[in-house]
């Protein structure tokens, strides 16, 4: 058991903090909900840190890390997929990578954009397609959550099979979500404390009644589980972990979209504040793979047969 | 970073688990039932824990100038495990491997030391903890048992509650007041509990006989050496003391085994299948993960020499949670577990339900991790 950074952790996470800087707070006036930066994805792609995985003395939980990382900017990056599903599929495939459950790709689909990779995982095993403008609708301009999605309009008839179980993509797959809500939740948590830190009624800071330090205490306690559990699922590699780690992200997500809307009042509701860009990319994570359900149902499986 | 347990750390949980299955009786899961301060329990763990002195077992975690194999954190935590799974066979005697005889070593004087050390590296000693009064739960540093000093003893007056193992222990470790300042007026005295005065109530309780008691203190009259550290220096060497217990228990680790048997019975009837009770039985095991993840995150920080703080609330609290939630399913999933059908997960849930209160209310975790780990402006006092 060592459960410490070792340096070259450390040195990796310092790295993306200084590249990320000018992308740590939200441009004035930007209203867009899902907020991107070619340059950033850009800058990450040629510094290796989306291939962190494949890397001796790195491995999948320096991946989770960084992906983990990554997903508190307030930018929406391709990274989780990239970072720790791909490996094992085919480190070679173009990004944006877009994972899709076989049977289920009528829902919104983050990134998916011509020229993006579609992974679909299922009964028929995993395989792929580069997506192109004539199988893609742009989702409506009124979409609500802030990563980009589109739409499949149908898949092609020729998709590329790739030599990797459909179970073992799953598992990285529910790694991969839990690293990248773990980001979300740690950042989101940061963002409301200071909001109910600063802002006073009944003159005193909205911080110091007991019943929102509470439930802020709560949200630290899962947000910590599901960082914990990414790495674990990262480091073990077991189906369990992974599973386990997916429901209690998704369980996270869900307690914290709610509350820290609501601890922050109709403040929450704007877009000036950028809490939106954590939570409302926490709730479509919260559908991924089905929901709470099938991950808890998957690690049953994992845990007891 | 690495999940996994080393050859080493793997070979010292095997033989810790050779041990245990060699010297505990066979009907060992029935008679744990009686509880960790039980008087059958207590007269076993005398016993059981001279055996494991013999064997080097008791306290291989201390260093070696404290006779001690100088083992660390990991071990001390895979030791209170097993343990712990196995139904705590040390009794209340967990407590003097963990902080009493540390915070002994540190603050002890030279007869102190000579006095209590031996007997807890034999096996042979209980001590209880008299902390909380009807009057000082979670506001523990409004206690008011007085003591006044006068010719060289301490004359002590007031009243203990909650105290576990009392009704059996042989010396006392306490708390009182020497003074009006809140924190600074409290003074640690060391008291042998056959000491004329001492008056022991039990309280019958749902965890077990023998758990939880009342003491009073009739004008008990100790020598000044049986004072610990200074007057008014308490505060600081429980906080010292809390340091090396600051996980406490590892709850997560029997939650887990009892979970895992819930899932056994229910298997063995037939009877899972069904969505329901998988989802539930896995959000268990998702929680006692999370709280099994937090705590270790803690054991590495003890590991690498750090000071560990608030963030044990953290894992405190996620212990609570975890703690919970297999009560819950017992009773939801397999209800006769606790009408005689499963002494195991009787053991288990007369343990799990006072996870949220004993050693510091799970509120009190939430109050620290606002102010401490989010760094939350304070509330008015
Ligand atoms: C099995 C068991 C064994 C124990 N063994 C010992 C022992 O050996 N020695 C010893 O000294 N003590 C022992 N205790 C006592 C234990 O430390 C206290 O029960 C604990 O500190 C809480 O104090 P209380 O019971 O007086 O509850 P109170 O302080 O009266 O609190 C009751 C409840 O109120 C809430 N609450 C309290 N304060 C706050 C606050 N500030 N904010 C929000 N909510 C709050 C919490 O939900 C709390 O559970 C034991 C307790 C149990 C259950």
């Amino acid at each position: 058991m060592q459960l410490s950074l070792n340096e070259d952790q450390t040195q990796i996470l310092d790295f993306i903090d200084s590249l990320s800087k000018p992308y740590s707070t939200v441009p004035m006036h930007d209203t867009s909900l899902a907020l991107t930066s070619e340059e950033l994805d850009r800058e990450l792609v040629e510094n290796g840190f989306l291939d962190v995985m494949a890397m001796e003395e790195l491995g999948a939980v320096t991946a989770a890390l960084v992906v983990e990382k990554l997903a508190r900017l307030p930018f929406a990056i391709e990274a989780a997929a990239s970072a720790l599903v791909r490996p094992i599929i085919d480190p070679e495939l173009p990004r944006p990578l877009c994972l899709v459950e076989e049977g289920k790709t009528a829902g919104p689909i983050r990134f998916l954009r011509p020229g993006a990779t579609v992974v679909v995982v299922g009964e028929s095993g995993v395989r792929s397609f580069t997506a192109d403008e004539g199988m893609i609708a742009a989702a409506q301009d009124d979409t609500l959550y802030a990563y980009p999605v589109a739409f499949l309009k149908d898949l092609p008839a020729e998709l590329r099979s790739h030599d990797v179980s459909a179970e073992d993509v799953l598992r990285q797959w529910r790694t991969a979500l839990a690293a990248e809500a773990a980001g979300q939740l740690a950042a989101a948590l940061e963002s409301v404390k200071t909001y109910v830190s600063e802002r006073k009624q009944f003159g005193r800071p909205l911080a110091t009644f007991q019943a929102l330090r509470h439930r802020l205490a709560e949200a630290q306690v899962a947000t910590n589980g599901v960082y914990w559990m990414a790495l674990k699922a990262a480091g073990t590699g077991d189906a369990g972990d992974a599973a386990m780690a997916a429901l209690l992200a998704q369980e996270a997500a869900k307690r914290v979209g709610y509350d820290y809307h609501q601890l922050m009042g109709a403040m929450g509701m704007t877009l000036e504040h950028p809490m939106h860009l954590w939570t409302y990319r926490l709730k479509l994570l919260t559908a991924e793979l089905g929901g709470r359900g099938r991950h808890a149902l998957a690690a049953a499986d994992a845990l007891w047969n | 970073m690495d999940f996994a347990w080393t050859d080493e750390q793997q070979a010292f949980r095997q033989k810790l688990k050779d041990f245990l299955a060699e010297n505990l009786p066979d009907d060992w899961e029935k008679f744990s039932e009686h509880g960790p301060a039980s008087p059958a329990l207590t007269k076993f763990a005398r016993e059981f824990c001279a055996k494991l002195a013999e064997n080097g077992m008791l306290f291989p975690h201390w260093p070696v100038e404290m006779g001690g194999e100088g083992l660390g954190p990991w071990e001390q935590q895979i030791l209170a495990e097993e343990m712990w799974i196995a139904g705590e066979p040390r009794g209340g005697q967990y407590m003097n491997v963990n902080w009493i005889g540390p915070t002994l070593e540190k603050y002890g004087s030279e007869e102190q030391k000579t006095r209590y050390l031996k007997p807890i590296t034999d096996g042979a000693t209980l001590w209880c903890q008299g902390f909380s009064e009807p009057d000082a739960g979670s506001d523990l540093a409004s206690l008011r048992t007085r003591a006044e000093l006068s010719d060289g003893n301490y004359v002590i007056n007031g009243q203990k509650i909650w105290t576990s193992y009392a009704g059996l222990a042989d010396t006392c470790f306490l708390l009182t007041r020497t003074s009006d300042d809140r924190k600074r007026g409290i003074t640690i005295l060391l008291v042998p509990m056959d000491t004329p005065g001492i008056t022991v109530r039990q309280i019958p309780s749902l965890i077990g006989e023998g758990d939880i008691h009342e003491v009073f203190f009739d004008d008990v009259t100790v020598p000044e050496s049986a004072r610990l550290g200074e007057e008014g220096q308490a505060w600081e060497i429980i906080a010292y003391s809390l340091r090396n217990e600051r996980l406490g228990i590892p709850r997560f680790y029997l939650a887990r085994a009892a979970l895992d048997r819930a899932v056994a019975m229910l298997q063995e009837r037939n009877d899972f299948s069904g969505e329901i009770v998988r989802a539930e039985a896995s959000r268990c095991a998702a929680l006692c993960e999370a709280a099994r993840t937090a705590s270790y995150a803690i054991v590495q920080k003890r590991v690498d020499g750090l000071q560990v703080g608030s963030e044990s609330s953290s894992a405190r609290f996620a212990t609570v949670m975890c703690e919970r939630a297999v009560c819950e399913f017992v009773v939801e999933f397999v209800p006769e577990a606790l009408a005689g059908a499963s002494p195991y997960l009787k053991m288990h849930h007369q343990r799990g339900i006072v996870a949220g209160v004993a050693a510091g209310a799970a509120e009190i975790q939430l109050n620290i991790i606002a102010s401490e780990v989010l760094e939350l402006p304070r509330e008015p006092r």
